[in-house]
């Protein structure tokens, strides 16, 4: 047995020689973390053969669907996500880059933009299903929930190529007996029996307001143009509005929070043409000079305050934010309803939702249903993950 | 006239026993004052000033926060470093054989005081006490017992002090039941004042009647709950055979929160061994500590100062305070790196340990007061060491501000930059690396949460029947909730210590509910 205690307390020059280290490490560590948090890497350069800094910049892609593949020129980004809907991509040197997000079954959404150093360029990609999906809504529902269909008719007939999203049944007695009725079919019945939506190309409407405008006395003159005011949409400080035969999106909120799509970094007109496409270049340029919608510096980025979408040169029937976003709007055009992104750096993504010419679309609480054929649907504009 | 002869010169001032500012006068008050207003008002400051800079100077609050991350990361590494170390020192020390490393010391003629202030817990608590005490490895004649109730607690709380010395009274040398009385004027209703009735009782009562030399006395107090290890007074004895001024120290124990272990929830076994670690730590650095809950030391030390104060609330380390500045900087902690064991907080219902265990933290926390009466001591006693004085106070200062802001800067304004920041800062890459990094270095600070999780089993008591092995699992991972438990039980309370103490809202003693009833 010892006489004394064989560990005894750490002495004062260990801990000290300890804490210096440690001091030390955090001395290495500091400015260390700092350059690699602010885009600063060390890389090989193979033709030197040494070490180098570069500097890089990131891109930050929100994806409103959770199943998607995202590729950065060609590379499938691998690293996790920052959030569950979002992908934080480093380490990316200066220069233009192409991204792209996709997955099975849903449209393809593609975007080159330039990334500089330091700075991390934000975008949001959206996939909607290349097979529409349609939830069918019917006077008469099973006890189950299963729409019925009164009808001898075949699904194909009523679903086209759409496919059906919940189970339905078909019942080619008139009884009713053993059905109960859906609330929810006469709620959007009256929806589209008390709309005259979707009818009219808005176009054609301005137009013909134009011409009775034209011939009108100075009493009606004032009389049309409250009656025929163009539709305003608002959404977050975003307004949808149609002028002349375009669209815009116009931005109505403070300065400081007007979405990241509405800017580009301040540069001069070549190579904003070049960064982020002529058409904004030109958009930006034409409304330099322009006091209506002018141009206004946020730090070291010019902003725009409206932003044209792209119709794909077609009568528009409608138009509306997309349900849950003030970033994508619904287009009704004259051969099917499409989602555009605003966002018209390098291009604005259009994919089409729902094709077809003769149906009608109303969006009631974030749902969007049209009317096909007599029959009633919900598109749901999502494969569930 | 009271006779202060006894005391060493500086405890004879007016203001030696100063708890609030409010008992003194003139500029003493204001400075006094000044002193409470600055731990509450450093506190603020810094968590406002980290959301103020995430408004308007984001880059500059983002380095900060990385910076501020990886001091944490050095500083797990650092404290893991120093409980690992006593963990070896704790085991080993817990297998020596301490009454045979005595034998070389003459020891006979030394006392053990030993001061069980106590309130309204239950018999058994009482009992497990004496039964520990009993079972010492020490001879039971040389132990002076006192239990010192409380005469508020009442009638039944008393009868149980009297009840217990007829069960165990003959097994001591001495055993004295003291009441501490009501309503003193000058006093706190708490530990500090009964125990200091108790030291007056049991010195007129016991130590002048049987004429034992003051400096032959080591003096333990005890909280209630306190079960020693068999060789804990051999431990003692040797530690004060050894110190360099035996009557100049304080000598701490490991206090182990097990006795009820296995009752507790998962976050009061959270919050008790996270406490063990830290003093486990503070065993390691004895010239950073104070002493803490249940402790020893000599009596002639106690009777110097007049024993510890009546009037504040943290009095276990107030003492240390005490001692510390009467005897001019020249009073040390010496590790004793030897368990005791406590009570966990348990009470009938998790809303109510989790009451318990915030409300005596914050009475834990509320120990900035002794920093009030350092600072304030220190620029009066200039027989101390410069140096020595603001080292200790600077210590003590930075060990509540850190305690405060440190969990709620890492775990919640550590993200501010990136919710608050300029727009500017939004579009950098340090926007979007600052979370990342922060994160990973919380994870890397989490790996000392592993080797709590493994020394804390190594401590838990045996596993008692009716307990299936599945509990070891929780026991495992009940370490995740500490990110959660360092706000809500360490600095969430020390804020609102800090804030009433600023405010000039003094809080109170408060006897925490330990056992279910």
């Amino acid at each position: 047995m010892p006489q004394e205690p064989q560990i005894i307390g750490m002495s004062k020059r260990r801990r000290n020689l300890f804490f210096w280290t440690l001091v030390l490490v955090f001395m290495f560590l500091l400015p260390a973390m700092i350059f690699y948090t602010t885009g600063y890497r060390l890389t090989f350069d193979n033709d030197t053969q040494t070490t180098v800094v570069t500097t890089t910049g990131g891109m930050y892609i929100t994806t409103a669907n959770l199943e998607v593949d995202v590729y950065l020129d060609e590379e499938q980004i691998k690293q996790p996500r920052l959030f569950r809907n979002a992908y934080y991509i480093q380490n990316i040197k200066s220069g233009q880059h192409r991204i792209v997000v996709q997955a099975p079954e849903v449209h393809t959404w593609v975007k080159e933009l330039p990334v500089d150093s330091h700075i991390v360029i934000e975008a949001a990609a959206f996939n909607v299903p290349t097979t529409p999906r349609l939830r069918p809504i019917t006077k008469y529902v099973t006890s189950g929930g299963s729409a019925v269909y009164q009808t001898a008719t075949t699904s194909e007939a009523i679903f086209g190529t759409a496919t059906a999203t919940n189970a339905y049944v078909f019942a080619t007695s008139s009884s009713v007996a053993d059905f109960s009725i859906n609330p929810e079919y006469e709620f959007v019945e009256t929806l589209f029996g008390s709309s005259t939506a979707t009818t009219t190309s808005v176009f054609s409407q301005f137009l013909r307001d134009m011409e009775r405008f034209r011939f009108s006395s100075p009493e009606e003159q004032n009389i049309s143009a409250t009656a025929t005011a163009p539709q305003i949409i608002e959404r977050n400080n975003v307004e949808l509005l149609s002028r002349g035969l375009e669209l815009y999106a116009v931005w109505r909120g403070p300065a400081d929070n007007v979405p990241f799509y509405f800017c580009v970094t301040n540069s001069n007109a070549s190579t904003t043409a070049y960064r982020y496409g002529q058409h904004v270049a030109d958009a930006i340029y034409a409304t330099s000079t322009a006091t209506s919608s002018p141009i206004f510096l946020i730090d070291d980025q010019t902003c725009r305050t409206e932003i044209k979408l792209d119709r794909l040169r077609q009568d528009v029937y409608l138009f509306d934010f997309y349900p849950g976003s003030s970033d994508l709007v619904l287009l009704q055009l004259e051969d099917g309803l499409y989602v555009t992104e605003i966002d018209d750096r390098a291009w604005q993504n259009i994919q089409p939702l729902y094709q077809g010419r003769d149906f009608r679309t109303i969006i009631a609480n974030d749902i969007i249903y049209i009317e096909e054929n007599g029959h009633f649907f919900e598109i749901i504009p999502e494969i569930e993950s | 006239m009271s006779d202060d002869s006894h005391l060493l010169p500086y405890a004879r001032r007016a203001d030696f026993k100063v708890a609030r500012a409010n008992e003194l006068t003139g500029a003493d008050r204001r400075f006094y004052r000044f002193l409470e207003i600055v731990p509450g008002v450093a506190s603020w400051a810094t968590l406002i000033g980290i959301v103020w800079a995430s408004i308007y100077a984001s880059f500059f609050a983002a380095y900060f926060i990385i910076a501020f991350a990886i001091y944490w990361v050095l500083k797990t590494i650092f404290l893991s470093y120093h409980v690992r170390y006593n963990y070896k020192r704790l085991k080993h020390h817990m297998e020596l054989d301490w009454g045979r490393l005595i034998e070389r010391f003459k020891c006979d003629d030394y006392y053990h005081l030993i001061v069980f202030p106590y309130y309204q817990e239950p018999q058994a608590v009482l009992d497990d006490a004496m039964k520990g005490l009993v079972a010492a490895n020490y001879d039971p004649k040389k132990l002076i017992v006192v239990l010192a109730a409380e005469e508020r607690a009442g009638t039944e709380a008393v009868a149980q002090a009297y009840a217990i010395e007829k069960k165990y009274a003959d097994q001591f040398g001495h055993f004295l039941v003291t009441v501490h009385p009501s309503d003193v004027v000058g006093e706190i209703a708490g530990k500090g004042s009964n125990v200091h009735h108790a030291l007056h009782n049991v010195r007129a009562k016991v130590i002048d009647q049987e004429q034992i030399p003051y400096v032959k006395i080591i003096t333990s107090i005890f909280d209630i709950d306190t079960v020693i290890y068999p060789d804990y007074f051999n431990c003692l004895m040797w530690h004060f055979m050894t110190a360099e001024q035996p009557l100049k120290s304080a000598y701490q124990p490991v206090p182990l929160f097990t006795n009820n272990l296995w009752e507790a929830s998962a976050v009061s076994r959270v919050m008790a061994m996270s406490s063990t670690f830290w003093q486990m730590i503070m065993q390691e650095r004895p010239e950073k500590a104070a002493t803490f809950s249940s402790h020893s030391v000599s009596f002639q030390a106690l009777y110097e100062i007049g024993y510890g104060q009546v009037n504040v609330v943290s009095e276990d380390s107030r003492i240390f305070w005490n001692l510390f500045l009467a005897n001019d900087g020249d009073f040390e902690v010496v590790s004793l790196s030897y368990p005791i064991a406590m009570d966990a907080v348990t009470t009938g219902s998790l809303w109510g340990t989790i009451k318990n265990i915030y409300r005596q933290h914050r009475r834990w926390t509320y120990g900035v007061e002794n920093w009030c009466y350092l600072v304030y001591h220190s620029t009066k006693n200039k027989n101390i060491p410069l140096r020595r004085r603001i080292v200790a106070s600077v210590n003590m200062g930075e060990g509540f501000w850190s305690l405060v802001t440190n969990p709620i800067m890492l775990f919640i304004l550590g993200w501010a930059p990136i919710f608050l920041g300029t727009r500017e800062f939004h579009a950098t890459v340090l926007s979007y690396e600052l979370p990342i990094m922060v994160r990973n270095l919380l994870i890397i600070a989490m790996g000392g949460l592993v080797m709590s999780s493994i020394i804390s089993l190594s401590l838990t008591p045996p596993r008692p029947e009716g307990y299936s092995r599945f509990h070891y699992i929780v026991m495992a991972l009940q370490w995740i909730m500490v990110p959660i438990t360092m706000i809500v039980f360490s600095a969430i309370p020390g804020l609102d210590a800090q804030t009433r103490l600023m405010l000039g809202r003094y809080m109170g003693f408060w006897v925490t509910p330990k056992r279910v009833q």
